[in-house]
């Protein structure tokens, strides 16, 4: 679920999901078994060829049977689910739209890909749900640590511990993470889980 | 604002019949400013009447600082622009001209160009098939004109795209179909066109109607100012009147009058000259392709380059 207002600009707002009519063909990716969406998503289908690409356990186990789409590919977790989306868009025409389910790491990891592929953002549509964990960028060693649910973290780059802004890089498809103790060592507000 | 270099027009071409290239170049043989693919001059025509400023997309290489080249079609309902330049200008002659601006400037994160042109539209596809094909970009070149003898860019083009340009001749009943072009296109695809007003609707309704978003399909346009009834224009803030004759722009009277407007396509495309309206006792002829219906409903704003009132009074604030 979309978040109330954002403290800050760049962080993203998400607005309840639609198919884009405009669009000639359609590419669904579930990352997150959120089913009232999904169900209500897949139950009036869009005009043009669907097609659905599943990176989560339990959406691919419950979506198996799904007779909505054209193309169904059912994996298991995110790394498979991205290449499988990767292949599709490698291969997609002018005229797809893009659908991105789930948390904002996998969503942010699929719009990169897109974006790669030449995709603007008139063509991609993006809803968070499941996890509120973040993906954060640290902006001393730029190594990316994933699955944040603390205000504070470790850096899995170097080691550093970083306080995890609002502040959403759309081209990193992260937040940013800085130092929080650089002007006095060692103090450090207590840790707290912000992103359950 | 609107700064101006002079330049002289050091060669004439014809280049077919109703169709002329110009070449610019400085008078002291210096060096001119770099531009990108798609952008345009505004020269400043001696027309016996005063001075009439033209927007003219540049046609060369946009590396070579030697040379800006346009080329001209006389139109048929000429406002005097197009005709002076085909039947008074000379080689050697001073005339003055603006820096380039791009309206029309490439997608360069796009994984393929489809560039269309219609006719003397072709001008600006040649600065942008030079562009492309000095960066290795991935494009190709279509080119509708009249009949064989009107393709006038042709080889230009074929050295540039080689067998990625296809040419579409009217007299040989060959016409492009947008449905066709783009079919099939792979995602990251950008589409230009720069020609006569029914091709522009055609194509970006057709892209749309294909799923096309709106930031892959570019075009440019520029419109002539239509004639009409004169009508009056009260400056707000300087507290005068003038008179906006009826062949003349409500730009060009303001010009006229020693005013000096920001503008730069003079053809309704940009959005520079918006002028706010304090008042108005008559209709506003909104021609521009920039203000959205709603700016257009609240009698607001209007622009001078192409816009016009069908007698009466306007008051400005200028």
């Amino acid at each position: 679920m979309s978040a109330a207002a954002p403290s800050i600009k760049s962080q993203p707002v998400y607005r309840p999901l639609e198919w884009d009519t405009a669009g000639a063909s359609h590419l669904l990716f579930v990352a997150a078994d959120d089913r009232p969406l999904l169900d209500r998503l897949l139950a009036a289908p869009p005009h043009g060829e669907l097609a659905v690409v599943v990176a989560d356990p339990i959406a691919a186990e419950r979506l198996g049977k799904t007779t909505a789409a054209a193309q169904m590919v059912l994996r298991h977790d995110l790394s498979d689910g991205l290449k499988s989306l990767e292949s599709i868009v490698q291969k997609a025409h002018m005229g797809l739209r893009l659908y991105l389910v789930g948390p904002e790491d996998a969503i942010w990891q699929a719009a990169g890909i897109a974006a790669r592929y030449g995709m603007l953002s008139p063509e991609i549509r993006l809803f968070q749900t499941g996890t509120k964990a973040r993906p954060v960028f640290c902006v001393h060693c730029r190594a990316m640590t994933r699955g944040v649910r603390t205000n504070l973290v470790d850096c899995s780059g170097c080691g550093r511990t970083l306080f995890v802004r609002d502040h959403f890089s759309r081209r990193l498809g992260a937040y940013m993470g800085f130092q929080i103790d650089a002007e006095e060592p060692g103090v450090k507000p207590p840790v707290e889980v912000a992103y359950p | 604002m609107n700064a101006e270099i002079a330049l002289v027009l050091s060669r004439i071409v014809e280049l077919a019949p109703g169709i002329r290239e110009f070449w610019l170049t400085r008078e002291d043989g210096g060096e001119l400013p770099a531009y990108s693919g798609g952008s345009h001059i505004v020269l400043s025509l001696p027309l016996p009447g005063g001075i009439r400023r033209n927007p003219y997309s540049l046609v060369g290489d946009p590396n070579d600082h030697q040379k800006w080249r346009i080329a001209v079609r006389r139109q048929e309902q000429s406002r005097g622009g197009s005709a002076w330049l085909h039947e008074s200008a000379r080689e050697g002659q001073s005339i003055k001209v603006s820096m380039p601006a791009n309206l029309f400037p490439m997608a360069r994160l796009a994984r393929h160009h489809i560039l269309v042109a219609g006719g003397i539209g072709v001008t600006p596809i040649v600065s942008h098939a030079r562009e492309l094909a000095r960066l290795g970009e991935s494009f190709e070149v279509h080119y509708a004109h009249r009949a064989p003898e009107f393709g006038v860019l042709t080889n230009e083009l074929r050295q540039l795209a080689g067998s990625d340009l296809y040419c579409y001749v009217a007299s040989r009943n060959e016409t492009i179909d947008f449905r066709e072009l783009l079919n099939g296109r792979p995602l990251g695809t950008h589409a230009y066109l720069c020609g006569p007003q029914g091709m522009v609707e055609d194509f970006h309704k057709t892209a749309r109607d294909m799923g096309w978003p709106d930031t892959h399909v570019h075009s440019e346009r520029f419109l002539a100012p239509p004639p009409g009834e004169a009508f009056t224009v009260r400056l707000a803030r300087s507290a005068r009147e003038l008179v906006v004759k009826s062949d003349q722009s409500m730009l060009e009277a303001l010009e006229a009058a020693g005013t000096e407007p920001p503008f730069l396509c003079r053809g309704g495309a940009c959005g520079q000259c918006e002028t706010e309206v304090v008042a108005c006792d008559s209709t506003i002829q909104h021609n521009d392709l920039f203000l959205s219906q709603a700016e257009r409903d609240s009698g607001r704003k209007i622009m001078p380059c192409v816009s016009r009132l069908s007698g009466g009074c306007i008051t400005i604030n200028l």
